[in-house]
């Protein structure tokens, strides 16, 4: 062997020595310097954390019945970001699923920033779905399948605006809770009515679920569980049984107003409160919408001209009428204005104010002389015109706001409240002398159907001003009991007893034969009562809007109903038909469980 | 034929040393695929009856002297290229690459066979030069011999390939003597003119493939998918490793593609970490070296250029493959010797470990 050979096999050895070391040496960088970098990286291959929803609790009426629970649903998600936005991955997922490739991209493009956690791309999916997902999954690494609680409402529209509805948060609501109370992206969350208003009792607390998962993103085997908390139930103040009874008459009166031939019908609100707690017995707004195909029906609903998305009860706001007289006949006792026998004679149309034009009753209708029992009786329009010019309009602003009326009841439980307004003297704002006879008889004011339920329960319980409130109760779900509504008295009227049962007197007379209300006095139970017809609009072509004012039974109240039904007419038309639906079956069926 | 000088001169430690990493290859091909079929050890048995076969072929190439090799290269070198253009024309399609002939029990890989042959023919071609390299262009009827079967796997397509034997071409002329000063001038023309002839004779994928490992996370979901997955494997072993069998999560979850094949350094070093890939890395340093050994001990050039010639493609063979795993290399497909599942590597690096024994035990010249 030659030197040069010798020399040559050296370095050949020398190169294979190098090719080693090159290789151990990055090696040890790999395996021993940087070795804490790449277990996490494994881990983060293989390690996912799913979270659990947990289900909201439910909510149930004041006897217990069901009005919103949940029931187990799958939703698809996709997990990881890397592998999932695949073109191929987001094709195959458009076609099963049904949805467009842009819409799938731009919820991934919405959610991947804010959150480690899967990002939901279809809710409440079908067991076909289902089904068509586990069978492509390894063409679909990174989706899975996440089974959520739906909230479903059994009762369909039963009391559906006062329940409300649940949806995916909305960018807004994520700005203000997300990061705070911990929310994510996909979450559902109340969006109105009780269902938002105690977003954060009814919300359960996640739970999460560490699993191994290969490269296709199936699960290979839990390492680890923390159980979901289901939310706080609530037991609201309604009464499912009369909420039935108050939504079916008031489809039945309308309808069968425009059946009749009334095209202006179609909306209408009713409330009935526990005069003796300010708890909302029933709250219904015409026409209502079903919560639980709320988001198929959502562009419908939208674009109703008569707004079925809108709780009447107590964003609507009404003239009111002649239900407003036992605010001026109460003033005008209370004060001394009138004293239960004074009389003032009702001789048709009569000019009050020198160049105004002349005022009268009803249709013309003269009522000879009345004292004020009798003038809420037929409702004359003179007696309150009288007795409004004698006491100025501060008197009646000052009771009308004692009841609650021009600002809000103070109802809490759900979110929406208007206050409407009262025809008060208001500075820079022109007065005429007129106007104290526009608001003597209830015109110019503007109040909703739960005020003018609140105001007939101040009426009922001779004073008392309960804040009025829907949520009875909220029990954990080991049925702790967190929450319990106690009646909360927001202003206690300083009026004589003597005034009270004047006005009872009143409006007792009402529902007896020569009221505006007569035809009540056939239901079995005494009820007090005051119909309206509220001017809607100057236009005499536009119907008045009917309402109804009452409380049963008269002497030892339980109940005070409020009933607006927009141009529904005259009160005795639709109004006061609709409440006495509403009573009998209410009274009917209370007679037939106590006669069992 | 068996003489017990032969016996003398047999290579014990060599053929030891390959067992040591064929025994470790069964045993990682076992842990990779013990999921991938109804039958656990598939894979397994099918690698065992290739590596028996293989051990066959070395023990009948052991006893026959190996001038005889010398004597039939040029025939050696044709049915080669003659292979290769079947391949080339009749070949089994795979992956957008044709490499396979389909011989229904085994599928024929003829450019793994292609290695072993071009390093004989070509080590009979320079042993008959002599060391006769003083012009620049003494070097040029090598790489012509070459570069037949070179263009034929490149067109197949496969670069990795047709790489290594370039790589055996320069190992061996430099062992033949060839002027040092040429061969790195060969190397700087190469890469002023090969280089670019060859960047425009590639395919898309193959470009991608080239550079990709410089920064897999610029296409981390295709072409730098298995890098970053398979640097996860290896440095997730740290120094002691996951354990084989199920424990490296990265390779039983399915992270590391071809976790049997071409990168099973990758599942192995997550299964034994750093202590385990470096006694693999050693193991193979003692086989080429080994190889050299042998080299330098044969009693003529061509014995000594046929050593040097698979010493080269081994160690090329270790540094591309387990410089790819761990991402200092190009993906290019190419197997770790004895380690890869697959028949045509195993059987040709059998093959070639059984000419080198055959080399080892008839080095002495002189006879008594």
């Amino acid at each position: 062997m030659t030197k040069s050979l010798q020399k040559r096999l050296r370095f050949f050895v020398l190169a294979v020595l190098i090719v080693t070391m090159l290789l151990t040496a990055r090696l040890a960088w790999l395996q021993i310097y940087q070795y804490e970098y790449y277990v996490a990286k494994a881990e983060n291959n293989r390690l996912r954390e799913l979270p659990i929803t947990a289900a909201r609790g439910e909510i149930r009426d004041r006897n217990g019945e069901v009005l919103a629970k949940n029931r187990p649903g799958f939703a698809v998600s996709l997990l990881d970001l890397e592998k999932a936005y695949k073109d191929e991955v987001i094709a195959l997922l458009s076609e099963i699923l049904a949805v467009s490739p842009e819409e799938i991209k731009s919820k991934i493009a919405t959610q991947q920033y804010k959150s480690f956690a899967p990002i939901r791309i279809a809710d409440d999916v079908s067991t076909e779905i289902v089904a068509k997902v586990a069978e492509h999954q390894t063409e679909l690494p990174g989706v899975i399948i996440e089974t959520t609680p739906v909230r479903i409402y059994p009762g369909q529209t039963l009391a559906a605006h006062v329940l409300g509805y649940v949806g995916t948060i909305q960018a807004d609501q994520y700005q203000k809770w997300g990061k705070e109370k911990g929310y994510r992206i996909s979450d559902i969350v109340g969006q109105t009515g009780i269902e938002l208003a105690f977003e954060e009792y009814l919300r359960g607390k996640d739970g999460a679920e560490v699993v191994e998962t290969n490269h296709y993103g199936q699960r290979v085997r839990e390492l680890g569980t923390v159980p979901p908390v289901s939310g706080n139930n609530l037991t609201l103040t309604l009464d499912a049984r009369l909420q039935r009874i108050v939504e079916k008459a008031l489809a039945d009166i309308i309808v069968g107003l425009q059946e009749g031939g009334n095209s202006q019908a179609g909306k209408g609100a009713v409330v009935a409160i526990d005069p003796n707690s300010g708890a909302i017995r029933a709250m219904a707004s015409y026409p209502a919408y079903n919560p639980n195909t709320f988001n198929q029906d959502y562009l419908q609903l939208m674009s109703d001209s008569d707004l079925p998305l809108i709780n009447k009860a107590i964003a609507g706001a009404y003239p009111i009428g002649s239900t407003f007289k036992m605010i001026v006949g109460t003033a005008g006792l209370e004060e001394g204005f009138i004293s239960p026998t004074t009389r003032f004679v009702c001789v048709g149309r009569k000019v009050y104010f020198r160049g105004e034009p002349p005022r009268g009753c009803h249709g013309g209708a003269v009522h000879g002389a009345s004292n004020v029992v009798r003038a809420l009786q037929v409702s004359c329009n003179n007696f309150f015109f009288e007795l409004g010019k004698i006491m100025g309009i501060d008197t009646i602003i000052e009771y009308a706001e004692d009841f609650g009326l021009g600002k809000p009841t103070g109802l809490r439980d759900v979110p929406g409240e208007v206050k409407g307004t009262l025809l008060r003297r208001e500075e820079g704002k022109p007065w005429y002398p007129g106007n104290v006879l526009t608001a003597a008889i209830g015109q110019g004011h503007a109040i909703t159907p739960l005020q003018l339920a609140n105001y007939g329960a101040i009426l009922a319980n001779k004073g008392t001003h309960y804040r009025p409130y829907l949520v009875q109760t909220i029990t954990s779900p080991e049925g702790k009991t967190i929450f319990s509504a106690e009646p909360e008295v927001l202003n206690k009227m300083d009026v004589s007893e003597t005034t009270w049962q004047t006005i009872h007197e009143g409006l007792k007379a009402v529902t007896e034969p020569g009221g505006t209300g007569s035809s009540l006095r056939t239901l079995p139970v005494k009820v007090a009562a005051k119909t309206g017809s509220a001017q809607a609009s100057q236009d005499d072509s536009i119907l008045p809007h009917s309402l109804f004012l009452g409380f049963a039974p008269a002497d030892n109240p339980e109940i005070a109903l409020a009933v607006i039904v927009e141009h529904g007419g005259l009160g005795y038309q639709a109004a006061v038909p609709l409440a006495k639906q509403i009573l009998a079956e209410y009274y009917a069926e209370d007679n037939v469980e106590i006669n069992e | 034929m068996f003489e017990r000088r032969l016996w003398r001169n047999f290579d014990w430690l060599l053929l030891i040393n390959v067992l040591a990493i064929v025994g470790i290859s069964l045993i990682i091909i076992a842990s990779t695929t013990i999921n991938a079929t109804s039958d656990p050890l598939f894979y397994v048995k099918r690698q065992a009856v290739r590596f028996a076969v293989g051990f066959f072929l070395m023990l009948i190439i052991v006893s026959i002297d190996y001038t005889y090799f010398y004597r039939f290269a040029p025939y050696i070198y044709l049915a080669n290229v003659a292979l290769l253009l079947l391949v080339l024309f009749a070949g089994k399609d795979s992956g957008g690459a044709q490499r396979w002939i389909d011989l229904k029990v085994f599928e024929l890989q003829p450019s793994e066979f292609a290695k072993l042959g071009i390093i004989i023919s070509l080590a009979r071609h320079l042993a008959a030069q002599e060391g006769n390299f003083e012009s620049f262009f003494s070097s040029l009827p090598a790489f012509l011999h070459v570069a037949v079967p070179m263009v034929l796997i490149f067109k197949q397509p496969d670069l990795g390939t047709s790489l290594v034997f370039i790589v055996i071409l320069f190992g061996m002329l430099f062992m033949a003597g060839a002027n040092f000063k040429h061969l790195l001038t060969y190397i700087f023309i190469g890469i002023v003119v090969g280089f670019p002839l060859l960047w425009f004779n590639m395919k898309d994928y193959q470009r991608m493939r080239l550079f990709i490992f410089l920064d897999p996370y610029k296409d981390p979901l295709n072409d730098g998918y298995q890098i970053i997955q398979s640097l996860i494997a290896v440095g997730s072993g740290g120094i002691h490793g996951k354990g084989l069998f199920a424990q490296g999560t990265q390779n039983y979850l399915g992270f590391l593609l071809e976790q049997h094949t071409d990168f099973i350094f990758s599942a192995f070093a997550e299964g034994t970490g750093f202590v385990g890939s470096v006694i693999l890395l050693v193991l193979f340093m003692f086989l080429i070296l080994r190889i050299i050994r042998i080299a330098s001990q044969a009693k003529d050039s061509f014995g000594m250029l046929v050593c040097i010639g698979v010493a080269t493609m081994m160690t090329f063979h270790v540094l591309v493959n387990v410089g790819m795993t761990i991402g200092i290399m190009p993906v290019t497909g190419m197997p770790l010797p004895f380690m890869s599942y697959g028949g045509s590597s195993l059987l040709m690096n059998m093959m070639a470990i059984g000419v080198v024994l055959n080399i080892g035990m008839r080095r002495q010249k002189l006879m008594f």
